[in-house]
């Protein structure tokens, strides 16, 4: 044997263990990174061609619902922004004449569809036509808050949200569920323990950190990029709302061991108070809303949602909250026209605003105005005797959604905090007896009003 | 790679120049050994290296198969923790494919167990007289069907030939007797137990006891009997206890095609049993109907709440006639089950619909009634939308043209605040007393069995004051009371749209079913035109009823108004007869009347007004009550209004049920 052939071997074992290393290479990349997904980031597509994977995936699943008819509208905020800049263009654009991709072809890892459940007819078989299609589909599904509330039901179980992913582009399909006080609910996206955590980037979702309430919106259908979808009608609204969606259910459970242990009041007059109350709240809420004023269920309503999911039948008056800056000088004349008159009001636009405005059947709507610190919120208290004037301090506090007496309506998020400062830890208790001015631990005095002032600041009616 | 070359082999070619370079490096490659074993460490290496990858490569494949497998793993951990809690213990002892059974008759007991685990037991005093049946499953052991046929009262072997006949071929049937079993077995039922190869069964006699274990249409397992001494005594007790060898799954499946529904129809039949032809593997009965739609239904988005208990096959068949009338939308429609029941709500998936489980408050009635408000509650949040619900009840077929009754009525309920309810059933619409399926009434009671509710009317009214969990109170009775009702009426319809079939209740047994609901009359005509609609609101059917009263014939009033003489043998007629009623309240003459006209006599319903409508012999017949009757103006100054005495009030006379 000479060194030559020894030469001529290892040349030879060379070239085929090179073939079959660039062979391996090439299958690893193929095959592994379309199992693993391993790919999503690599999505760069080009920016105008209708190639991409996200615009494909996007024709893929409109082809999908429109014809399994499942009523879906786009709801994910970077396109919507889109379109909303060029609303007009896109109004006008006719089938098929879109030269250049600009929508769906923004690289990212979602599309956001919404799924109206309500309108849905035929649930069955659809997740296996997507499977079908080429989609590998997630379901995330959860019990029926709208159970929770009443007493021992449980039911099957409904979706919450799909996520289908086709390729390395995912579509999520947050399902729309009606709920009672006319508006539309999503529900938390939480992963069981058996799902893949590797399945999509989750973090990057736009929609399901926590559920969320919107006003249900009207649909119109354009044409975006060749596609025909539904977007709402009024896209800078819906756009609004994502921010401030989110929204927290009341404490069922706790609400009905309260009621075990200190029983629920059933009287005849507690029964009409709690109506004319409701009454009074839901007048309340829909003339601020048509004012356009945010407000939220402040002191004895706030603690009555939280602790019981009802209106206390003893606290006698309807409290809100509103934020000094939301403000506006029609308020009063807007509840008088709706037959609300003034009962009173104290103080003033800079310092310790509250209005008081009287319903029927003797109740009050009380409407406290909330002023922010850097590191605290307050709304100021007047005695109309002696011109004191009191500071109730909360610690910060953001506002979420919930449902209470058949209404979409704002609570503070922090409701514990809210409560605790104006209440004490003791809140779970019922006291029957309350002393505006000394009971509540928040309260501080804060001067006098001087009595030049007095005509403006303390005005009764 | 490229810059290793062989040394010798390969020709050199191109320019001179170049190759003379090339002999340059070749004479040093060849002449320079150490650079030489470089080369060759180098190869190694890269051989090395691709082993390496190919290793790589292999564990990767293995982890993202293993991965894409990972889902159904925790899947068959569940499969396994439902297996431990069968009733078998088949996987502490390895895989054995045999059930010990054991089974028990006597005259005060009888208990089932399958590999140790008690599957029925009953030693309750009166009752649970006669044959006890199970079903197992052949290849599962679950139980599949537990029924009891009292075989001692007349009937019920009937019932128990149509359910023995109706299980699937293969399974394993379990037979006990408790008390008595014999005295109404007929020959029919006989056969079928000689058929089964059963010994002892069709030889049954007087206060024997008997078990019995086999498989349908297969080999007798166990049996054992003991003869009753004499006519006051029992049989000895029997203990049977035989070995049930399990047979594979797929024999215990039939081979329909692989569709969404066939899922679900073999999901249903390899958990239970008794429902027929659902089941059958060669020609099983649709479960999805698709009746014609409704035009311009104005009921399509109503939400219809199916109020269920513990009776399956009642709310099976209630499920097949509601699916089939037209109109529906199977989208709306909730079941809410009382109790944690599984059956019911196995037949709610078999047909697609939602079911939901209420976890029984109180007792009695009032288990009912707070099943009713949660119910209600519940379906009104689930559908915020809605402006009034259907409640249904789950031993009610339904008529075709149910849907467009409603369709054609709903608007009365929107549009006249004096209207409480618009309900599918007449009270008094028997096969003798309703005759016009396009006619419509006004009634001051509440007829419920299949009813439309107002949401406001719930929301405002019922739901806030909805009787407490420990009043024991009927929830409908509580309706019908005028702090409820207020002098509001109901719509009825003269042909009921509803059929109330069960005789299993609360407040239902055999015998009053058979006097009070058997001979009701059920429309099965589809697509009725309802007569002028409108008429029935308030004002308009005052109008109608004075137009109706003034051409209206007065009856011989000298005649018995129980003998069937007392109409003429006429058609189409419309005539009046005027009773006693003193006061609103009185309802003495009427009462009486009810009763001789095999009507609902247990209390007063479908009146309005002092008035009733109804039909005799094709003709429309109206009572008018002299003079608390507003329309008493009516009567003829000669005429004397009829009384009839009540029977003199007997001791321990029969209390019947109030109401269902």
């Amino acid at each position: 044997m000479s060194r030559i052939n020894k030469n001529v071997i290892l040349a030879l074992l060379t070239l085929t263990s090179s073939a079959f290393l660039l062979f391996q290479l090439y299958y690893y990349k193929h095959y592994l990174s379309a199992k693993n997904g391993a790919g999503l980031s690599k999505s760069k597509g080009s920016r105008n061609g209708f190639d991409s994977t996200q615009w494909r995936a996007v024709k893929k699943f409109i082809m999908l619902t429109s014809s399994q008819n499942v009523p879906v509208f786009l709801i994910d905020p970077l396109i919507l922004e889109l379109i909303n800049k060029d609303f007009e263009q896109v109004k006008n654009t006719s089938h098929g004449s879109t030269s250049e991709c600009k929508f769906f072809c923004v690289p990212r890892d979602f599309t956001a569809f919404a799924l109206w459940y309500h309108l849905w007819k035929n649930e069955e078989g659809w997740f296996r036509i997507a499977e079908n299609m080429g989609f590998q589909c997630l379901k995330i599904e959860s019990k029926d808050p709208r159970l929770d509330g009443i007493d021992s039901l449980s039911g099957t179980e409904i979706p919450l949200h799909y996520i289908c992913r086709l390729a390395n582009h995912a579509i999520h399909l947050v399902v729309f569920h009606e709920r009672n006080g006319n508006y539309l609910w999503h529900g938390h996206l939480r992963l069981k323990g058996h799902m893949d955590r590797r399945f999509v980037p989750f973090r990057k979702l736009q929609f399901g950190r926590y559920p969320g309430a919107f006003d249900r919106p009207e649909l119109q259908q354009i044409t975006v990029d060749g596609l025909e979808v539904f977007i709402p009608k009024d896209p800078v609204h819906f756009l609004e709302e994502i921010p401030h969606s989110r929204f927290i259910e009341c404490r069922y459970k706790e609400a009905r061991a309260f009621f075990q242990q200190y029983l629920d009041d059933n009287t005849v007059e507690a029964m009409a108070f709690r109506k004319n109350a409701k009454e009074l709240l839901q007048l309340a809420a829909k003339t601020l809303k048509k004012l356009g004023v945010r407000f939220w269920l402040s002191s004895g309503t706030c603690l009555g949602w939280y602790r019981q999911c009802n209106i206390i039948p003893y606290s006698k008056d309807v409290d809100l909250g509103i934020f000094i800056q939301d403000y506006k000088s029609d308020i009063i004349s807007a509840f008088q026209d709706v037959g609300l008159p003034l009962k009173h009001k104290f103080g003033k636009v800079e310092d310790s605003l509250e209005l008081s405005f009287q319903g029927k059947e003797d109740i009050k709507l009380d409407i406290f105005f909330f002023y922010e610190e850097t590191d605290h919120m307050w709304n100021g208290g007047t005695q109309a005797k002696t011109g004191k004037k009191f500071k109730y301090l909360f610690p910060k506090f953001t506002l979420c959604w919930t449902e209470f007496v058949d209404m979409k309506i704002h609570v503070p998020c922090e409701t514990v905090e809210y409560i605790e400062a104006n209440y004490g830890k003791s809140w779970k208790i019922p006291v029957k007896t309350w002393d505006w001015k000394r009971s509540p631990p928040n309260v501080r005095p804060n001067g006098i009003w001087p009595i030049s002032e007095w005509d403006e600041v303390i005005q009764l009616y | 790679m490229d810059d290793w070359k062989p040394s010798s082999l390969i020709k050199p070619f191109g320019a001179r120049k170049k190759r003379s370079w090339y002999l340059t490096w070749k004479y040093k490659l060849t002449n320079q050994r150490a650079l030489r074993r470089f080369c060759q460490t180098g190869a190694v290496l890269f051989l090395l290296v691709t082993v390496i990858v190919n290793i790589k490569l292999i564990l990767d494949t293995r982890r993202a198969i293993s991965e894409a497998n990972g889902d159904p793993e925790p899947d068959q951990d569940y499969e396994e923790a439902l297996g431990r809690l069968e009733p078998s213990r088949r996987r502490g002892s390895g895989p054995r494919r045999v059930l010990d059974v054991e089974v028990y008759s006597s005259r005060s007991k009888v208990y089932v167990a399958v590999d140790g685990t008690t599957v029925l037991e009953d030693e309750a005093r009166e009752q649970g007289r006669g044959i006890h049946v199970i079903v197992l499953n052949q290849a599962t052991g679950h139980v599949m069907a537990k029924r009891v046929f009292d075989t001692y009262s007349p009937h019920e072997d009937e019932a128990m030939v149509l359910f023995l006949n109706m299980v699937a071929p293969g399974r394993v049937l379990i037979c006990t007797v408790k008390d008595e079993g014999s005295f109404h077995l007929k020959d029919t039922a006989k056969a079928l137990l000689r058929s089964l190869g059963s010994q002892a069964g069709p030889a049954l006699g007087w206060r024997d006891t008997w078990a019995f274990v086999g498989r349908k249409g297969g080999p007798v397992l166990g049996e054992k009997h003991s003869r009753s001494p004499a006519l006051s005594s029992w049989g000895d007790p029997v203990l049977l206890k035989t070995d049930v060898p399990l047979s594979s799954a797929e024999e215990a499946e039939c081979h329909w095609a692989d569709t969404e529904l066939n899922r679900r129809r073999r999901r249903f039949c390899s958990k239970v049993e008794g429902y027929g032809s659902v089941c059958s593997c060669r020609d099983p009965t649709p479960i999805e109907f698709s009746p014609d739609p409704l035009p311009d239904n104005k009921v399509l988005n109503v939400p219809v709440a199916v109020i269920a208990g513990n009776r399956p096959n009642y709310l099976y068949r209630m499920l097949r006639s509601l699916l089939s009338a037209q109109g529906v939308s199977p989208q709306m429609i909730t079941v809410f089950i009382d109790g944690y029941y599984e059956e019911p709500m196995d037949v709610v998936a078999l047909f697609g619909l939602r079911g939901i489980q209420h976890t029984p408050i109180s007792i009695k009635n009032a288990r009912v009634s707070q099943h009713y408000k949660a119910s209600l509650t519940a379906t009104f949040n689930l559908f915020p939308e809605a402006r009034f619900a259907v409640v249904l009840e789950e031993d009610l077929d339904i008529a075709v043209d149910f849907f467009s009754f409603l369709s054609q009525s709903i608007h009365l309920l929107e549009e006249d605040d004096s209207l409480y309810c618009i309900s599918a059933w007449n009270d008094q619409g028997y096969e003798h007393t309703a005759e016009d399926p396009a006619l419509l009434y006004r009634v001051e009671t509440m007829p419920g069995l299949g009813w439309v509710l107002r949401k406001s009317l719930y929301k405002e009214e019922l739901e806030p004051k909805w009787p407490t969990p420990e009043k024991l109170w009927d929830w409908d009775m509580w309706m019908r009371m005028p702090e409820q009702r207020r002098g509001r009426e109901c719509i009825i319809p003269d042909v009921s749209r509803s059929y109330h079939f069960g005789i299993v209740g609360l407040n239902m047994n055999g015998y009053f079913h058979e006097a009070y609901f058997k001979k009701h009359k059920f429309n099965t005509v589809p697509g009725v035109q309802l007569r002028n609609v409108d008429s029935l609101k308030k004002e308009a059917y005052e109008v109608e009823i004075h137009r109706l009263l003034s051409e209206a014939e007065v009856l011989d009033h000298s005649k018995n108004p129980c003998e069937d003489s007392f109409l003429p043998d006429t058609e189409g007629h419309t005539y009046v007869a005027f009773i006693r009623m003193e006061k609103d309240d009185d309802f003495t003459t009427w009462t009486q009347l009810a009763k001789c006209l095999h009507i609902w006599d247990l209390d007063v319903r479908g009146n309005h007004r002092g008035l009733w409508r109804l039909f005799r012999k094709k003709n429309h017949f109206l009572v008018v009550g002299v003079p608390a009757s507003p329309y008493s103006v009516k009567k003829p100054p000669s005429i004397t209004p009829i009384f009839l005495e009540p029977p003199p009030k007997e001791e321990g006379a029969p209390g019947a049920a109030e109401q269902t």
